[in-house]
Parts: structure tokens; C-alpha cells; sequence
């Protein structure tokens, strides 16, 4: 009886993912029918022809991703290292904290906050002076309105920091205090103590916290819908107008102009789901190689 | 938590010192959700309103659910606050696109669509009636700072949204207010993100206009626009235009004149620049006087763009109700009589006593003869086989 | 060779002084946010913020008075959404962590733990996509509804909660069960009143983290729970949300409506960092406690 019952909500468990996988394929049935595999390649999303291909948004979310992850991880490794390592014993506890309950702030907060504030420093000041100093790399072209894939890679930064430093804190702290003793004995400085004792020591733990930082942020929504400037075509500059995938979902799955646009956006959002469950798989399977647990996560 | 095997203490211990805090927090929450539930009873969380629903008597404890225009959205949200007699009703200004689709899927019991069903949508959602319930007009916003009202045309407007023009100074914008100080700025194009009525009043008109905007983009809820970024809502690009110098948008006329944004001036065929006022669209309405179908018949071309009169606003538009003439049909058990009823009470309601709201947030009143055709696709609604009667008297 | 030492150690404290800088750059956004909502959202703050409707649109254009209005529609709906969704996830969650750890050498077991932890990766607007794309097709009559949005929420807490359940029940030392199972008590009862029990602090921490993660949450509840001003009308009708709300009225324009989203925000930001903090301290507690036994 009792087997019984808790068998049967782990089959629950087990049926909600096939069931996903089940109604997603089923209703992207007609796009697929209609471009095959060109929907994988296709570089336009025109709907007044009714011709769909999923590259704008896949550009979007990976450039956005990419730019957090760019952002994200030196801040969150430095800001990870230094608490566990070099600040006053007194703050680390209190300061980790507080960086871990930046985890817990809703992502439509940091979206509003990326709209209202953000948006408008990025316009005023950042952005032009990215124009000034980095033009000549090609990639900040064009005008810069404040919304646009940059701007929505900043807010992903953001996000995904506390995911990482909370990760890469912990496997830093479980470094065994022997290793930094017998480096700082040879008189190692400080620094190399880090470099040469912790961090071999904890390099996959932060590589999975990275991954899953990344897991993190190409499927975020509401965060990157108030930022990216929702322009179905792929970005030319990180300036550009963009679309991730989680954006266009949320801009026109109902709000769609035909069944054949509706189907399309299901199938991307096959697409995304496919690509989340990759790396979180493989960031899971790395953690768990390496502690022997996945890792009490960051609350978020 | 790397328990690295460490002894653990005796089960005992464990069992007996367990904190008791998680247990607090959940009793915590428990209170709070009773509280809020009772807090529901006993009237909180209600919009303020007189609740009068004029001379209707609509069935109590009934709640109608309506979907799509963002254009219609700040008069839909004065009707359900003031209908009242029992029915709710919910409306989400999610786009027209949304409305539609929403009929179409019967996820809602009404739509909302600034734009007419095309032949396709029409196929798909067979057997919806086409009600208009209200007009607007729609205006080009922009934010220039320390710029006054500028002059537009079709051609000028459809050039900025094709990207040939993508400068404030450009010779054709100069030509056309040669005393505004135009700035030496990229003109930055602000469009709908979401399926969109007022996007396809926008491009109608554009289209209208400008034959390489006809052929290159079109008209339609949602377009491939060459340039610019998307906004969702009439109110996302309103606010987006308001924080960002040197953008340019197109909103309802309400939009504009409630934010306090600027809007431009727009040639009419008879080659006055009109600035928008809830005054010269109805005007536009009147004159332009369409021939309207009957409701369940085919509106994809009704139009009332250009009208002919000297000062009428160029860029106006019908918005529609989307509703389902035969309700039991489409819904089958899971529709009620007394939503039928209150349905077409509110649906009533809102062409006649509800008009009077309009222009206080400039919006247009219909003109009797639209009112006419709408009442008589209202009275043409069936439950069960019969028609459901409205209990609202004669009209207003 | 002194030279050299002394180049080394400037490069380390050079290199700890930005890595201490790193801290404080992270923090900026965070203390950004909290500035702005307190700044904005802070004064309509009062007790009947968490009762009064939500209100008209409106901006102070010309001598309007804008109606303040207030989130209680919004709150109200977030309290029973993620109530109706933490009964449905819990006993199922619970369920299958139970399975995957007191039963681990089933397959099943070995299942459940990998899909729970595929599932906690899911991005949260699939959820919602999900539940919108089956209703849609076979219930179209409550695809906007307090039921669906709860259904949506249930999908990302479910494995949330098996997750952190599990973990729990793995940290009960193997010999209680052993001990229990000798004296003759029947497996069920041992997992129940003994594993289940000893673990259940750190089961309902987990819960705790679900609920906090869905009560964030709007992508889910896009196509789902809709949005109302009207709060709760029934299970079948649509309902508010207050991070729903707080996305709706951020890109609306709307003066009065803006300052709610930023007070919502305080309000939501407040609710998560205490129901987390309450959580940590617990952790914590119960941490020392094992160990200092």
C-alpha cells in the first residue's frame, strides 16, 4: 500500500517529463512538417510570409548567455575566492549571504529594474563609452537605444553570479586547509597560495557551477523579455535589437498571427528545452563526479 | 552538505532537538492564507466601484472572460469596473493578436481585435460574429526633447518605418517643419513586439500610402519590420517612446493624450495637418461612413482610413468585439445559460449605455449607424437554438 | 631577489584587492534594486496597499489625481497559487524522494533522482508553455485559470521538492533504519515515523524553497493563471499574481501603475529574503545541532 503510494507519485515524476517532451513534439508537428530541418538553419522570422526559422533566437539566447557568462564569471569567482580566502573571517559569513539572496530576487524584478534603470545608464553612459574605447572591434556598431542584447546580457550577468559564487564558495571552502597550508609554508604568496593550491583543487566544482549558471540564464524570461528589445532577426552588433527564445515565447505563443506561427514558436521552444536539458545534464553529471552529491544549491 | 561520516550523535538527540522553526514558518503561512481567504469575504481586494449597470439586470455570481486589444484596454478597464449587477467581468489586454487566437481556441468568452479577422482567421474561428464596440485613432508618438509638434505625412512615416529615412534632420522631415530645430540624431523606430491591432491599423494606412511599404511590408497584425525594436502593448511602446530621446512609435490617441507624450500632426488626403482629438476622429468616423456587413459576414476590408472630410484625423480605426453566435455550439456543456445571458448583457451594454464613457478617455462614441449594425449582431446570439434576449430594456 | 618577493606580494594584494572589489560590484545591482523599489514603491506603502484593488491606469498629466489603489488582488492570488500548487507538488514530491531514496536500488529510484534533476533545469516558461499547449487542446474552457497557473507552478516545484527531500533523507544515518528494521517495525512505518520524521526539518526547508522559487515566478503563469483585477472568483476563473502584476504594470507607462509594480517588487523582494533567511537560520541551527549533538 504505502509502496504503492509513493511509487505512484514517483511515476508521476517520471510521466511529467515524457509528457512535456510528449504535447511539445506533438504541436510542433505542423512547423516541422512545413520547413523540415530548415527550420534549424533559417535566418528569418517573417510572418507576413509565414516563413519561420529558429537561428534569430538561437543567436539571441546563446549571445546573451555568453555575454553572462563573460560578465558573471570573473566577478563571481573573484568575488568567491576573496570570501573564502581573503576577507576578515567576521565577513565572510554575512557578505556570502547577502550575494547568495541575490539568487532569491524574482527574475521579473531584475527585468523591471533592467528596464527602468539599467536601460537608461546603458543608453546614457556605458554604451557610448563601449562605442569610444571598443568600436574599432566591430561589435558595439550601430545606435545604442538602451535595450538591446547587451543590455540583456548585463541583467543575465547579474543573475547567474550568485549562482556561480555560491557553487564555487563551497567547493573553494572544501578545499582541504592542508593543500593552502603547505603552499603558504613554502612561502607562497598569498595569490599563488590560490592559484596553485585551491583553485586545480576546485576547478571542475567551479566549471560545474559555471555550466549551471548557464543553464540559468538561456532559459530565463521575464529578465531578458523587458531587455532585449524583442526584434525577430539576428543581432549585428551586441547593440542590435534581439530576441531569445524564453522572449519570443513569451511575446507571441498566444499573441501568434496563425496556427503555422504558433506551432513554429512550440518548436523553438522544443528547441530551448532540448538545449537547458543538455547542459544541465552534463553540468549534473560533472558535480556529481566531483563531490559525490550535487551540491546543496543556492536557494533561488 | 558533504557529511564526510563523521559519528553522528544518537538518533535520540536528533529527534528530540529538532529545530522547530520550519514547523513555525509553514503555521505562519497556513494563518496568513486563512487570513487572506476570509480577508476575500469579507470585501477586500475589490476595485473601487459603484457598481451600476445602468438599466441591466445581468445574472449575479457570473464572470465573464474577454481577451486581446491593448488599444481598447483603458475603456474595457472603466466598463468592468462600472458593469456591475452581479457579473464580473475579466478582461486581459494581452493584443489583438491574442484576442483572436483566444476566440479561436474558445480558451475566452469574448475577443477583443483592432483588426478584422482575415480570410484565414476567419476559416479557424467559424461562426464569429464581428461587433464593433469602439474607435480610436492612432497617432504617431516620438520624443524629441525641446522639439514642438511636428508635421508627418503617409509617405514620411512610411519611409522612417522602412528605414529610408534615419535621421531627425532629413531633408523630407525638414520639408515638412521647416521651423522646428531638428536634431542631427538616428530616428529610433519603436514597433509592437506582439501580434498587434494597432499595428495592423498602422500598416493599413502605411500601406495606403506608400506602394513600396505595400509591397515590402504590408499590412497585418505583425510584420517583418526592417528596422527598430518591439515593445508588447500599447502601453510598452508608449512607455518606451516617454524614457528613450529620439524614438518614434504609434499608439492610440488615448495612450498619448493620458501619458502627456507627444504626437504628431498627420497630413489628410485633403492636405491638412491634423493633430489627433477624440473630436476629428469621430469626425473621420462619420464621414468616412462605411458600409458595414453583417456580423457574421466578411470585415477584412471594411475601412475608415483617409476619410474625406476637410479636417478629419487621417489614421482612425473600428476595434471589434470577436463573439460566438451560436454559444452553446461552440462551447458545448461547459457554457451556461446565465453566461450566455450575461454575456450579451455586457456586450449590449457596452455598445449602448457604454459609450457614454468614451470620450472622457478619448476614445470615440460610435455613430448611431455603427451602434445599429452592432446591436442587431448582438440580438443575433443563440443559446440552445433561441436567442438570448438582453435585460437591459430599450436601448439608451 | 628581494625585489622579486616584493613584486610578488604587490601582485597578490593587487590581485585580493580586486577580487574585493568584485564584491562590491556585485553588490551594487542588489543595493541598486532595493534603493529603487524603497525609493519609489516605499511610499505607498500602508495597510491598505495589501488590500485595496488594483486601480485604474492613470499618470498625473494636467492636474490629474492618480488613484493609488493597492496589490491585494495580486497578493492574494500569489498566497493561494502557491498553495494549491505546494498540495499538489509536496505529496507527490515527497512521494517520489521517498522512492528514490528508500528504495534505491530499483531502477525506479535511479530514475527518479536523474529526472528530478533534469526537471529542476527546466526553464521556467516551458512550464507554462507546457500546461497552455495540453489545456488548450483538451480543456480550452480553463486554459486561463487559478487551476492551470497552479498546475504550471506544481511543474517546477515537483522536482524542487523531490530534489531537497532527497538529499534530506539521504543525511539520516543508515543505522536508524537498520535499528528499526531489527525491532520488527514494518519498513513503511520505519520510513514514515522514524526517517521521514528525523529528516523533516530539512524536508520542510526544501519545501520552503520551492515555495520561494514559485512565488518569483511569472513566465510560468503567462498563459495560465492570465491575471484579474478582481483577485480570487473561483477555481475555473482567472487569477492576479503578484509577479504577473508586477510585469504587466512595469512596461504599461502608466504613472500610478509603475509605482505599484515597484512597491509589489519591495513587497515580493521582502517576502522571499525573509522566508529565505528563515530557512538559512534553520539550516544552520540544525547543522550545528548534529554536530555539537
Amino acid at each position: 500500500m504505502f509502496l504503492g503510494f509513493v511509487t505512484a507519485g514517483g511515476v508521476v515524476l517520471l510521466v511529467l517529463i515524457f509528457l512535456i517532451l510528449a504535447v511539445l513534439i506533438a504541436q510542433s508537428e505542423p512547423a516541422f512538417r512545413a520547413f523540415g530541418l530548415e527550420f534549424l538553419v533559417g535566418t528569418r522570422w517573417d510572418v507576413t510570409r509565414q516563413v519561420y526559422g529558429v537561428i534569430p533566437f538561437v543567436a539571441g539566447t546563446l549571445i546573451t548567455s555568453g555575454i553572462a557568462l563573460l560578465l558573471g564569471l570573473p566577478l563571481a569567482l573573484g568575488a568567491a575566492i576573496f570570501l573564502t580566502t581573503q576577507a576578515p573571517v567576521a565577513f565572510r559569513g554575512p557578505l556570502g549571504t547577502v550575494i547568495d539572496l541575490l539568487a532569491a530576487i524574482p527574475s521579473v524584478v531584475y527585468g523591471f529594474w533592467g528596464l527602468l534603470v539599467l536601460a537608461p545608464f546603458m543608453r546614457t553612459t556605458a554604451d557610448p563609452a563601449l562605442q569610444r574605447y571598443l568600436g574599432w572591434t566591430g561589435a558595439f556598431g550601430g545606435t545604442a537605444t538602451g535595450t538591446g542584447v547587451l543590455t540583456a546580457g548585463v541583467v543575465l550577468a547579474i543573475m547567474v553570479i550568485p549562482t556561480i559564487s555560491a557553487i564555487s564558495r563551497e567547493t573553494l571552502a572544501a578545499v582541504p586547509a592542508s593543500q593552502r597550508e603547505a603552499a603558504l609554508s613554502l612561502g607562497a604568496t598569498s595569490w599563488e597560495t590560490t592559484r596553485v593550491a585551491s583553485l586545480p583543487y576546485a576547478r571542475a566544482g567551479i566549471f560545474g557551477a559555471t555550466v549551471l549558471g548557464l543553464g540559468r540564464a538561456l532559459g530565463e524570461t521575464m529578465a531578458v523579455t523587458m531587455t532585449i528589445g524583442n526584434h525577430d532577426a539576428v543581432p549585428t552588433s551586441l547593440f542590435s535589437q534581439g530576441q531569445s527564445i524564453a522572449s519570443l515565447i513569451a511575446n507571441e505563443l498566444v499573441n501568434n498571427t496563425g496556427p503555422l506561427q504558433y506551432s513554429a514558436i512550440i518548436e523553438a521552444g522544443l528547441i530551448l528545452l532540448m538545449i537547458s536539458l543538455l547542459v544541465n545534464v552534463g553540468a549534473r553529471l560533472l558535480l556529481w563526479r566531483v563531490t559525490g552529491s550535487v551540491g546543496s544549491e543556492a536557494p533561488r | 552538505m558533504s557529511s564526510t561520516g563523521a559519528t553522528s550523535p544518537s538518533s535520540e538527540t536528533i529527534e528530540r532537538k529538532r529545530s522547530r522553526a520550519p514547523l513555525y514558518a509553514v503555521v505562519a503561512i497556513v494563518v496568513v492564507i486563512v487570513i487572506v481567504v476570509a480577508g476575500f469575504y469579507a470585501g477586500w481586494f475589490k476595485s473601487a466601484s459603484s457598481a451600476s449597470s445602468g438599466n441591466c439586470a445581468p445574472p449575479t455570481g457570473v464572470t465573464i472572460i474577454g481577451a486581446g486589444s491593448t488599444l481598447v484596454y483603458p475603456l474595457m478597464f472603466q466598463w468592468e469596473t462600472v458593469f456591475g449587477g452581479g457579473t464580473t467581468v475579466n478582461y486581459a489586454s494581452v493584443g489583438s493578436s491574442a484576442g483572436i487566437t483566444d476566440i479561436s481556441a474558445k480558451t475566452v468568452d469574448f475577443g477583443a481585435s483592432d483588426a478584422p479577422l482575415n480570410p484565414a482567421q476567419r476559416a479557424t474561428a467559424a461562426g464569429v460574429l464581428t461587433i464593433p464596440e469602439s474607435a480610436g485613432g492612432v497617432v504617431p508618438i516620438y520624443n524629441l526633447p525641446g522639439v514642438g509638434t511636428l508635421n508627418f505625412n503617409g509617405t514620411v512615416l512610411a519611409d522612417i518605418y522602412l528605414g529610408t529615412i534615419s535621421y531627425w534632420n532629413s531633408p523630407a522631415l525638414a520639408a515638412l517643419n521647416p521651423d522646428a530645430s531638428l536634431p542631427d540624431q538616428p530616428i529610433q523606430v519603436v514597433y509592437r513586439s506582439d501580434g498587434s491591432g494597432t499595428t495592423f491599423i498602422w500598416t493599413s494606412y502605411l500601406s495606403l500610402e506608400d506602394a513600396t511599404f505595400a509591397s515590402q511590408i504590408g499590412k497585418g497584425t505583425q510584420v517583418d519590420w526592417p528596422v527598430g525594436s518591439g515593445e508588447p502593448k500599447n502601453a510598452g511602446v508608449a512607455g518606451y517612446v516617454q524614457e528613450t530621446p529620439y524614438t518614434i512609435g504609434y499608439v492610440d490617441l488615448n495612450y498619448a493624450l493620458n501619458g502627456g507624450i507627444q504626437f504628431g500632426r498627420v497630413e489628410n488626403p485633403q492636405g491638412n495637418f491634423i493633430l489627433a482629438s477624440v473630436n476629428n476622429t469621430a469626425s473621420a468616423l462619420r464621414d468616412a461612413n462605411p458600409t458595414l456587413p453583417a456580423g457574421n459576414g466578411d470585415w477584412y476590408n471594411v475601412s475608415v482610413l483617409n476619410a474625406p472630410g476637410l479636417y478629419d484625423y487621417p489614421i482612425t480605426s473600428l476595434t471589434y468585439i470577436l463573439v460566438y453566435q451560436d454559444l452553446s455550439g461552440a462551447y458545448g456543456s461547459s457554457f451556461s445559460l446565465n453566461q450566455a445571458k450575461a454575456l450579451v448583457d455586457f456586450l449590449y451594454w457596452m455598445v449602448t449605455t457604454g459609450q457614454t464613457y468614451s470620450a472622457e478617455l478619448y476614445y470615440v462614441p460610435l455613430p448611431p449607424s455603427v451602434v445599429a449594425n452592432s446591436e442587431a449582431s448582438i440580438g443575433s446570439i443563440t443559446f440552445n437554438g433561441a436567442t438570448v434576449p438582453n435585460s437591459c430594456g430599450s436601448s439608451v | 631577489m628581494m625585489a622579486r618577493h616584493l613584486r610578488r606580494k604587490l601582485w597578490s594584494h593587487a590581485l585580493t584587492a580586486l577580487m574585493g572589489l568584485c564584491v562590491i560590484v556585485v553588490l551594487i545591482p542588489f543595493a541598486s534594486i532595493v534603493y529603487e523599489a524603497a525609493s519609489i514603491g516605499g511610499p505607498v506603502l500602508s495597510p491598505t496597499l495589501f488590500t485595496a484593488g488594483l486601480p485604474a491606469p492613470c499618470s498625473p498629466v494636467n492636474g490629474v489625481v492618480c488613484p493609488v489603489g493597492g496589490i491585494g488582488p495580486a497578493l492574494q492570488g500569489t498566497l493561494i497559487l502557491i498553495g494549491l500548487a505546494a498540495l499538489i507538488s509536496v505529496p507527490i514530491g515527497l512521494a517520489a524522494a521517498i522512492v528514490a531514496s528508500e528504495y534505491r536500488g530499483r531502477f525506479l529510484g535511479l530514475a527518479i533522482s536523474f529526472v528530478a534533476d533534469v526537471l529542476t533545469g527546466l526553464p521556467s516558461i516551458i512550464a507554462g508553455v507546457f500546461i497552455y499547449a495540453y489545456f488548450v487542446i483538451y480543456y480550452p474552457s480553463i486554459v486561463y485559470s487559478t487551476i492551470t497557473g497552479a498546475l504550471a507552478l506544481s511543474v517546477i516545484m515537483i522536482p524542487i521538492v523531490t530534489r531537497t527531500t532527497e538529499v534530506a533523507l539521504r543525511t539520516v544515518p543508515q543505522e536508524l533504519r537498520e535499528a528499526a528494521l531489527a525491532l520488527g517495525i514494518p519498513k513503511w512505518r520505519t520510513t514514515l515515523q522514524i526517517v521521514v520524521a528525523t529528516a523533516l526539518p530539512a524536508i520542510l526547508t526544501g519545501i520552503l524553497l520551492a515555495v520561494m522559487r514559485a512565488s518569483g515566478e511569472a513566465a510560468p503563469l503567462l498563459f495560465t493563471a492570465f491575471g484579474s483585477r478582481l483577485g480570487f472568483t473561483g477555481l475555473t476563473n482567472p487569477i492576479e499574481a503578484l509577479p504577473l502584476m508586477i510585469y504587466n504594470f512595469a512596461e504599461s507607462g502608466w504613472h500610478n501603475w509603475i509605482q505599484l509594480a515597484w512597491a509589489g517588487a519591495l513587497v515580493l523582494i521582502l517576502l522571499i529574503l525573509v522566508t529565505s533567511l528563515l530557512s538559512r537560520w534553520t539550516i544552520q541551527r540544525m547543522v550545528r545541532r548534529m554536530r555539537g549533538g
